[in-house]
């Protein structure tokens, strides 16, 4: 028999790879639109830390005038929507887009045109959001949570702050249906769910959580919207409405959303630790089962938010025992994790450092949350800076390490070349040295009873608040680092020759060359590949 | 790829891509998100809370238009059927059907080595300036093994019947 391969093509052999402006705006290639996405997320992570900026300096000592007290809380409000909705999930969105086909062997993702449109909604929805800044009657200056009654007294930015929200879960819902449908119907022959990377595994929940609760989202905010415009009384105590409702509904969305947020860090964290302890993750499948049953619990526990509002105590057992049941699948994670490492043949590049950063803070993070679970000690936390100290762990230090993490271990894999290492450390360092210094000492002020959303304090917070300004300053300006190293090494970083950038790294996208090629996985991995890189 | 139907006179080989989700499974997912979904939506409103389910409906509504447009691949397939005179090759996705037929006296298997190794392998039927593209959905073994059993099957141009499968 002839071997078949009889001829060599003589077609056109290019990358289909459109051109200019239009390459972008009419993407539907799902590294373009995940690069979009993470260029999207770091400039609103500054927008947002440029918020957080000013508040440090407000707060740097008593009496601060730099802003108006509307102003600071205007600012507080916009910080935490924008590093919610426009910094940490679009980062992971962009890292989805990225990293999924190339993980499951897919040459795209499911539906790349509605891709497309899930993010091009993102620009609109928060050039409306910041637009509230300048128009009559002041921006929303409710804290992200928009409680009513409170949120109801702004004047013309209410409406466009709803309208951000809705066009915000409309982006999000639709990545998370992208997700989902190139997850379950695109996975190469052979890749069965038990042999998919946990960073997918860690997106199909994610994205199944966002799916639960944007509509709540949703409904909520509409609601507020129907109370001011239209006459109802949803949460209007006066028309017999419930404002405690709208607490009850929030947090039913806000309390998975926290783990929308950090879901995806586990999955990288769960690649990043192997690879450089160069061992199989310890525990696969109990690290799936974890991570499922950290988002079934998520459902259960959203009144840990709100003790002090005047629960029944029958409920504020059933929240706090429920909220301190978390501890175990995430304790199963981390000792996971803590098992990878032990006795492996350890190197600590960036992305290991960040990983490693993340063990420890996160875990800081996840304690103080055990300690605001406990309802007699929550009367004394609540509304204080302990909590702020707490999710800034817990979103800083655990999500955006982990991004920062995924960024310096895959950027070889995306750009083909190797960034400057001593950089990448420098920002390392930096940000790990200052992001206690910022967030450490609030412990400390939320515990001597300093309330949180204050543009002013009482002078016994004084010490503390510069200690927390300065590592505030120098983390902020330390981040300034990350945009630079990936410019640099997108620039004039030393090319990449292997497929492998780190010797211990397993999977599929490892497989591709460096960079991956703008069309990817056009013919499926073979299954020797696809086991070959499910050696977990 | 499914198994060739060989009968004394005709073979039938059944080609169609993969996809990972089955119909079973899609509606056992479709069905338990929905469930799971709008009995939230539900429970809500019955709260009065109304405003939540419409956006859990429109919401589900997506969720099963994309599983529907996703799942469209499925109904791809290519049949190729060798007679004693012809070679036909259906393409076939849910709502449209090409046949292309070849005699199979002058027909040709071909497979393409790529210029780039990025690229795929390309297997053709060929005849008289015409071509018709096979199995560019397969994986590159496949389609590998897809064209030495077509080769077995058609044999070279100018060969009819095929030598390699021997007197009948």
């Amino acid at each position: 028999m002839a071997e078949p391969h009889a001829e060599t093509t003589a077609h056109a052999e290019h990358e289909h790879m459109p051109h200019g402006w239009r390459r972008w705006v009419f993407a539907t290639n799902h590294k373009d639109i995940g690069t979009m996405y993470l260029v999207a997320s770091c400039v609103m992570f500054f927008i947002g830390g440029a918020a957080a900026m000013v508040i440090r300096a407000q707060l740097f000592q008593p009496g601060g005038k730099l802003v108006d007290p509307g102003v600071f809380n205007s600012l507080i409000t916009l910080h935490g929507l924008i590093m919610i909705f426009g910094a940490i999930m679009p980062a992971w969105v962009g890292l989805a887009n990225w990293m999924i086909p190339l993980q499951i062997g897919a040459p795209d993702m499911a539906l790349p045109r509605l891709n497309n449109l899930s993010f091009w909604i993102l620009p609109f929805a928060f050039s409306l959001l910041i637009a509230t800044l300048f128009v009559p009657g002041s921006a929303p200056a409710g804290g992200w949570t928009m409680y009513p009654p409170l949120v109801l007294q702004f004047g013309d930015s209410f409406p466009m702050l709803i309208f951000a929200i809705h066009l915000m879960g409309i982006s999000s819902i639709l990545g998370a249906i992208n997700v989902i449908v190139t997850i379950m119907n695109l996975r190469a022959p052979g890749m069965t769910l038990l042999r998919m990377p946990l960073f997918v595994w860690t997106w199909l929940i994610t994205a199944f959580l966002l799916i639960a609760v944007m509509p709540v989202l949703a409904g909520a905010v509409t609601m507020l919207l129907t109370d001011h415009f239209f006459g109802t009384s949803f949460f209007n105590a006066a028309g017999g409405g419930d404002p405690v409702m709208f607490q009850h509904i929030f947090w039913f969305f806000g309390h998975p959303e926290v783990y929308i947020m950090i879901l995806p860090a586990f999955g990288v964290i769960s690649e990043i630790i192997p690879t450089f302890s160069r061992k199989p993750l310890f525990g696969y499948e109990a690290m799936v089962y974890a991570t499922a049953s950290i988002a079934f619990l998520s459902f259960i526990v959203w009144a840990h938010h709100m003790f002090t509002v005047g629960l029944p105590v029958s409920a504020q057992l059933f929240f706090m025992f429920s909220t301190m049941l978390i501890a175990v699948p995430t304790g199963v994670k981390v000792f996971n994790w803590a098992a990878t490492m032990w006795k492996g043949s350890l190197t600590f590049e960036p992305p290991m450092l960040f990983a490693v950063a993340f063990l420890f803070l996160f875990s800081i993070g996840g304690f103080s949350g055990l300690m605001l679970a406990l309802v007699p000690a929550d009367y004394q936390y609540h509304g204080t800076y302990f909590v702020v100290a707490h999710f800034h762990y817990v979103l800083v230090s655990g999500a955006a390490f982990a991004i920062m993490g995924a960024v310096y271990y895959w950027l070889p894999k995306w750009s083909g070349r190797m960034y400057d290492m001593t950089l990448a450390k420098w920002h390392f360092w930096l940000s790990a040295i200052f992001v206690n210094v910022l967030f450490f000492p609030q412990h400390f002020l939320g515990l001597a009873g300093m309330p949180r959303r204050i543009p002013d304090y009482a002078v016994q917070f004084t010490d503390w608040n510069m200690v927390s300004s300065i590592g505030g300053f120098a983390f902020g300006l330390s981040q300034l680092l990350l945009p630079y190293v990936v410019w640099k090494c997108v620039r004039s970083g030393k090319r990449v020759e292997a497929n492998k950038t780190w010797d211990g790294a397993h999977g599929l996208e490892w497989e591709l060359p460096s960079p991956a090629p703008f069309h990817s996985w056009t013919v499926p991995p073979s299954e020797a590949l696809i086991a070959r890189g499910a050696e977990h | 790829m499914e198994a060739p139907q060989q009968t004394r006179h005709t073979v039938r080989i059944v080609i169609c891509p993969n996809c990972s989700l089955t119909l079973r499974g899609a509606a056992l997912f479709f069905g338990g998100l929905c469930l799971f979904c709008l009995t939230v939506a539900g429970l809500l409103a019955l709260r009065g809370m109304w405003p939540i389910l419409p956006f859990s409906g429109l919401e589900m509504l997506l969720v099963g238009w994309a599983l529907h447009a996703s799942l469209a691949r499925r109904y791809r397939a290519e049949v190729i059927t060798l007679t004693e005179s012809d070679v036909s090759v259906e393409s076939r996705d849910r709502a449209h059907c090409l046949r292309t037929v070849f005699p199979r006296h002058w027909a040709q298997v071909k497979l393409r080595r790529p210029a780039s190794p990025l690229h795929p392998s390309r297997l053709t039927i060929e005849s008289h300036g015409r071509q018709c593209e096979l199995g560019s959905f397969l994986t590159e073994e496949e389609r590998y093994g897809l064209a030495i059993r077509l080769q077995r099957l058609v044999g070279r141009i100018n060969e009819s019947p095929s030598l390699a499968l021997g007197p009948k």
